[in-house]
């Protein structure tokens, strides 16, 4: 799979070696969350938080006040209390205390997070918390609500601390002894050697004296507690306190505080909660510092009373650290973008008035504005996601109980944290999240399993709206409420577990249900009766009064404790692949549909071919972009233990794949990516002359092989030089590619989207008719579209450098090779670039012989007969038997200036020339031009679309850079482009009389003789000049007699023809292209000169 | 409720699975609602996943129980819908006619079953909220007759009646303008859709017991205007369920 591919590429990039500490365990190779990011799921920390310090300690708690009976040894925490259970008075629990930059951690769920900690245990760490959540005794405590911190001298305890939290010292309590809550003095005791002791410390004391900073900012944000409220009054008498209250306004719980809450008050006890719930807060600290016990777990599950349940969901889901770390980002985002419209905006408010829409407050301006505001802001923070349906229900239903503000954080973390890809462009983490719990249902229970499998019943039907909506439009309101108390505890799980618990419950009736509607109708009826009894004719009082949701719970979790976040971990990654490619390719196919009528041209291979190859284009170069600047923040800063890297290594693969919606930012083309992307289909489009250096073809071969596309991330052997291109081969920059893009660009946006590309291809390829496709080559470089536009002389050298330059890796499809007799009496077979190159020059000189002048002056110019031309031109010995190099037509990509030199250096040459007297050539003519000549006629006939290869896998054009020993070959291959044509389309075959590829073989002279003939090229223009005359000479007497005697001559050029092959290599191989004219024999030596002459730069002319 | 022809005898009774798609907040559910409660609520809660209704359309011999999967709208449920038409037998694609890229999606929408769905599934193309339009009096009438009423377009309208059905014909697919809001055409779609079910297809749908041997040739939606003149009547059976 290609995603663990990158990842591995990334990190060996990374090289852990030369990273610090703490970053060495973040780019640990696993399919599996990173530990800090476990850390801060685990304790619902921000994403700034990373452990620092871990330590293993004993909490020890004052014994509780009130009567209550504490278990202070439960479930996991039994075997490590045994040792310390009779370790003076009061409560203890023995766990982990992790230190992070902002935070001092403990829990009792045994966990490490710190690689430092131990080597061993860190590798043999099985992720056994993932994010469990506070689901353990302890407490997260933000180090800036630490008021002090003593070291106790007891002889028993070697080194432990006292820590004093700000926790009931708001200076109004003073002055109330009774009516404040006890601080809790939490005794911490450290177990390890007394350097880590002291380590850890150290790291606390750092931690502490910054968080003094930040005390202030902790106090406005938990003013917004209830709690803080609420535990400012003796729970039994504020009547009386009652003068006091009034100087302070409750703060604001949600629209049940003017709307109602749901539910009977009554019948929910909430006054009774709201007690226990008070001495509760009072004993172990309230928000910032509270301390978590068993009882709470307890008080959680039996359901939080309406005025402290948001100020809970905020504490256990985490979205109160978020608040507490940017507290004014909800407002800020709100006033940055006010007024601004969005697509998310738009969606948003067509369910503004269909969100809970029972409840009174969602009736009422009040609560839809807020639900509004809230959204909205979550839409602009995280505009990937933007807005899902079903975030309306959830948000109006948080509404209910939080502040708006409170409702923003709470989003956040449930998005970004709790439902990871729920609600994002593609709803991986729903699709991700269905196939999971369908697994559990065939573990847990095999019978239903097979009873929905045998009646053809897809149970996410079903099950996907109480994910998605956490229960909360499937089961009453109050009891949707209570499942989110415990899901906010204890993650994601518990809607697992409850799923689960329905269907066990209601197995019975589930086995007679043999239909999708029977099936949902059976759970339809189940959720209305959730409040009814669950044993109505029990003798029993008590037993009657179990409601069938209590059922539940317990069913849920009991039976199905076994379900943790382990587990679905596992599941989530077992079947996250599978996932990931039905939405790639529903995807895909739903783009490929909808690309409109053009695109039928195409056939459904290569539309998907398309398809692949542009996102594999984008997508690559998103992260080679992203790995090239995680490279550079690395060498920027590589003594800092910076943390960017890894968060964006982590967050690489999850980037750019369409499955999950990431696609949906970069989805144009600009024109380096289009490059890259005609590289990958046509051979033309590969550079001569890469810049970057050159690894084994073998290897790339290799990678492409295997790895697709995304195997190509670079490996570790260059980290520091990272190929811009990949390991695709290093596109070629031309006019003609220039020239596509901006056709293709129909909307001028500078970029091209899927669509044009398609269209583009459309046009190109899905035209066979041969005039159509010489109209859209005419039209790239006509002045205007349509017919009617014209092409002067510069375009006319284009196109030939086009043609030239399309041509220069073998020209696919066209006629077959013809044999040709020479002098010995043996057939050689000449090859198709010969023809293409002695077509192109056939070309050019036509082009200005029928030019017509833009001012209709001298028409009768043109003097040569189209027939007498092209029967100069039919003869396969003549289009090849002059290899006069009039001028180098094909310029390198990069310097691609041939059209301006050469025509200030020939103005004096040609009339046509004559800037004085400008020309053009129309459709018509070129049309005709083409036509006049077969091998034209089979480029544009099919050759040229077949230039493009789509259905078959890209060609191997990373052969051609890698192979060839000279890389700026462009000769023409001998026949190359049949099959693996990399080889032999770098070998020279130049040699008009077909005398062989191997006069020069791909020697290293070459490059050596490069140089000479550019360095040469300038001082002998002149001389090609000169020369250029008399070949003008020579044809225009010759020209006449063409036909006959060509093939009779053959023989006598032979010898001419082999030196002449070697210039045309040497130059060839600089991109140089020369073009060789089809004259009459006898001029062919002189001519043949001139091809020497490398870079000479004369114009044909008549 | 579609069908006042309901005759004494127990006449064969068959299930379709019939999906609804189109963009968010078209109508799909208030459509469903209309059809199976007979009522409208201005502010249905959107579709979350999908919502599964069941309703009986009574056709002069037999009876047709639709299993009525109706789907969420927004763009990103989209992948979910495989999950939905996978063996439907029908289909309801639904756009806003006063929104012009409600008829787009509708549009995608068509193509997708199409190429995915069961093979010769039955696709209604309806365009609701007529009633939003003031030129609707005659919509109606027009739209019976096949007539377009082509130059409303001046405020609400954006998708003429004209071109979606023009639309419609060219793909073979039953047409209607709808409004779930006054109940107007809606149980027509509905029944046009009951019956343009190839019998065949019934056998061998769940609990299909159909009268046997009778081969009803309909390809599905072979012809809008046909059906719509059968629905419009309601008793008529269509050629070859006669039988």
């Amino acid at each position: 799979m290609f995603l663990s591919n990158l990842v591995q590429k990334a990190q060996q990039l990374i090289d852990p070696a030369t990273l610090p500490g703490p970053l060495a365990n973040l780019t640990t190779p696993s399919s599996r969350p990173s530990k800090a990011q476990l850390f801060r799921h685990q304790f619902r920390l921000p994403d700034t938080q990373n452990p620092l310090y871990e330590i293993t300690a004993e909490l020890t708690l004052p014994e509780s006040k009130s009567p209550r009976r504490f278990h202070t040894s439960q479930g996991q925490t039994k075997s490590w209390d045994k040792s310390n259970w009779d370790r003076g008075p009061g409560i203890h629990y023995v766990g982990q205390l992790h230190l992070s930059e902002q935070f001092l951690c403990f829990s009792t769920v045994h966990s490490s997070f710190v690689s430092t900690a131990s080597t061993s245990a860190s590798s043999a760490y099985t992720g056994r918390t993932n994010g469990t959540g506070p689901a353990g005794n302890g407490f997260t405590l933000p180090l800036c609500a630490v008021r002090r911190v003593e070291r106790l001298h007891t002889p028993s305890h070697e080194f432990a601390l006292s820590i004093t939290t700000w926790n009931g010292y708001e200076p109004r309590s003073d002055s109330k002894p009774d009516a404040s809550p006890a601080p809790p003095k939490l005794i911490v005791q450290l177990e390890g050697s007394r350097q880590q002791c002291d380590r850890f410390c150290d790291g606390l004391k750092k931690g502490l004296r910054q968080g003094i900073r930040e005390v202030e900012g902790m106090r406005t944000v938990t003013a917004d507690c209830y709690s803080e409220y609420f535990l400012a009054t003796d729970f039994d008498r504020p009547a009386a306190d009652s003068t006091i209250e009034k100087e302070k306004e409750p703060p604001d719980t949600g629209l049940g505080s003017i709307f109602r809450y749901p539910g009977n008050s009554r019948k929910l006890r909430d006054r009774s909660k709201m007690r226990l719930w008070h001495e509760y807060l009072r004993e172990n600290g309230r928000n910032c510092t509270l301390v978590r016990q068993p009882d709470f777990h307890r008080l959680v599950r039996v359901g939080l009373p309406n005025l402290l349940r948001g100020e809970m969901w905020e504490l256990t889901s985490g979205g109160f650290y978020l608040r507490l770390q940017k507290p004014k980002q909800y407002q800020e985002t709100l006033a940055k973008f006010e007024g601004e419209g969005s697509l998310a905006i738009d969606e948003i408010e067509k369910d503004l008035n269909r969100s809970l829409p029972e409840y009174a407050g969602f009736q009422s301006e009040e609560g839809i504005g807020r639900l509004r505001r809230v959204l909205t802001a979550y839409s602009w923070t995280n505009p990937e996601v933007g807005y899902c349906q079903a975030m309306n229900i959830v948000v109006a239903a948080l509404l209910i109980y939080v502040s708006e503000k409170q409702a923003f954080y709470l989003l956040s973390t449930l998005c970004d944290r709790l439902l990871p890809g729920y609600y994002s462009q593609t709803m991986y983490g729903t699709l991700l999240d269905q196939r999971v719990f369908e697994s559990l249902v065939e573990k847990t229970m095999p019978i239903i399993w097979d009873h929905l499998q045998k009646n053809d019943v897809q149970l996410s039907v079903v099950s996907l709206p109480w994910f998605l909506s956490l229960y909360i439009n499937s089961m009453p309101l109050i009891f949707a409420f209570r499942v989110l108390d415990v899901f906010f505890l204890e993650g994601p799980k518990v809607l697992f577990q409850v799923g689960l618990a329905i269907l066990r419950v209601n197995g019975e009736e589930l086995l007679d249900a043999t239909d999708d509607g029977t099936f949902i109708s059976v759970l339809k009826s189940y959720f209305a009766r959730l409040g009814e009894s669950a044993h109505p004719k029990s003798e029993n009082p008590k037993h009657r009064a179990i409601t069938n949701f209590q059922a539940l719970m317990v069913v849920a979790f009991k039976e199905f404790d076994g379900i943790t976040q382990h587990t679905i971990s596992e599941q989530r990654s077992k079947h996250k692949a599978a996932v990931m490619e039905n939405i790639e390719s529903f995807a895909k196919r739903t783009s490929i549909r909808n690309l409109g009528p053009e695109s039928k041209k195409l056939s459904q291979n290569d539309l998907g071919f398309l398809y692949d190859r542009f996102y594999a284009v984008l997508y690559e170069r998103s992260q080679r972009a992203q790995i090239l600047q995680v490279e550079a923040e690395r060498k920027a800063k590589a003594s800092r233990a910076a943390r960017g890297p890894d968060e964006i290594v982590a967050a690489a693969p999850e980037m750019g794949r369409v499955a999950l919606g990431g696609a949906a930012n970069g989805t144009a083309m600009e024109y380096d990516a289009f490059r890259e992307f005609l590289a990958g289909v046509a051979k033309w489009a590969v550079t001569d002359s890469p810049s970057s250096p050159v690894r084994g073809g073998d290897e790339a071969e290799k990678q492409r092989g295997n790895g697709g596309y995304f195997g190509s991330v670079r490996s570790r052997s260059l980290p520091s030089t990272i190929n811009p291109w990949g390991s695709g081969p290093e596109p070629a920059d031309h006019d003609f590619m220039q020239r596509l893009f901006a056709k293709w660009d129909s909307d001028h946006m500078g970029a091209l989207t899927l669509q044009n590309v398609v269209y583009g291809f459309a046009a190109v390829k899905g035209n066979r008719d041969i005039m159509s496709s010489i109209s859209y080559f005419f039209s790239l470089y006509s002045d205007s579209d349509g017919d009617g536009g014209k092409v002067d002389r510069e375009g006319i050298l284009r196109i030939s450098e086009a043609l030239l330059f399309l041509s220069r890796r073998g020209v696919p499809g066209g006629p077959p090779p013809s044999p040709v007799v020479n002098g010995e009496g043996e057939a050689k077979v000449q090859s198709k670039d010969e023809q293409f190159l002695g077509a192109v020059s056939a070309f050019i000189r036509r082009c200005f012989e029928y030019a017509d002048p833009d001012h209709a002056a001298n028409q009768a110019a043109s003097g040569v007969s189209l027939l007498d031309v092209s029967d100069d031109n039919d003869g396969d010995d003549d289009a090849s038997s002059k290899p006069a190099s009039e001028d180098s037509i094909l310029a390198r990509p990069s310097t691609n200036t041939f059209g301006q030199t050469s025509a200030s250096r020939h103005v004096s040459a040609n009339a046509a020339l004559d800037p004085g007297s400008p020309v053009h050539i129309t459709l018509p003519t070129f049309r005709m031009l083409v036509l006049a000549d077969e091998t034209l006629e089979a480029f544009f006939d099919s050759g040229f679309a077949n230039s493009f290869n789509l259905v078959d896998a890209p060609v191997p054009s990373s052969t051609i850079t890698s192979s060839s020993p000279f890389l700026g070959g462009n000769a023409f291959s001998g026949g190359g482009f049949s099959g693996s044509s990399g080889v032999s389309a770098a070998q020279p075959a130049i040699s008009p009389g077909g005398a062989g590829a191997g006069v020069v073989g791909p020697g290293k002279g070459l490059r050596g003789m490069l140089d000479n003939i550019v360095t040469d090229g300038m001082r002998v223009a002149a001389e090609v000049r000169r020369r250029m005359d008399e070949a003008q000479k020579e044809l225009d007497r010759g020209g006449g007699g063409g036909v006959g005697g060509e093939e009779d001559e053959g023989e006598e050029h032979a010898g001419d023809l082999l030196e002449g092959a070697e210039a045309m290599e040497s130059r060839s191989a600089k991109s140089v292209e020369g073009v060789i004219e089809p004259v009459a024999g006898s001029a062919s030596a002189s001519v043949l000169e001139e091809a020497r002459d490398g870079k000479g730069s004369t114009m044909f002319e008549r | 409720m579609t069908d006042s022809a309901a005759p004494a005898a127990p006449k064969p009774s068959s299930s379709v699975k019939l999906v609804l798609l189109g963009e968010a907040a078209v109508g799909k559910s208030s459509l469903v609602l209309r059809f199976v409660n007979n009522e409208f609520q201005p502010n249905k809660e959107p579709t979350i996943g999908a919502a599964f209704l069941t309703q009986k359309c009574q056709l002069p011999n037999r009876t047709i129980k639709f299993e009525i999967w109706d789907t969420a709208g927004q763009e990103r449920f989209a992948s979910l819908a495989p999950m939905y038409y996978r063996n439907a037998q029908a289909a309801l694609v639904v756009y806003d006619v006063t929104k012009a890229s409600s008829i787009t999606k509708a549009k995608h929408w068509v193509a997708e079953l199409q190429r995915q769905a069961s093979p010769g599934i039955v696709i209604a193309f309806v365009g609701n909220k007529v009633d939003l339009c003031d030129d609707d009096a005659p919509e109606g009438e027009a739209a019976e007759g096949g007539e377009a009423e082509g130059e409303e377009d001046a405020t609400v309208r954006k998708v003429s009646f004209k071109e979606a059905k023009a639309y419609a014909e060219e793909e073979n697919l039953l047409f209607f303008e709808t409004s779930a809001k006054t109940g107007h055409n809606v149980s027509e779609v509905f029944t046009a859709i009951a019956n343009a079910i190839p019998e065949t297809s019934l056998k061998t749908s769940r609990g299909a017991a159909t009268g046997a041997g009778t081969q009803a040739a309909i390809s599905a939606g072979q012809d809008g205007s046909k059906v719509n003149l059968n629905a419009r009547g309601g008793d008529k059976p269509q050629e070859g369920c006669a039988c």
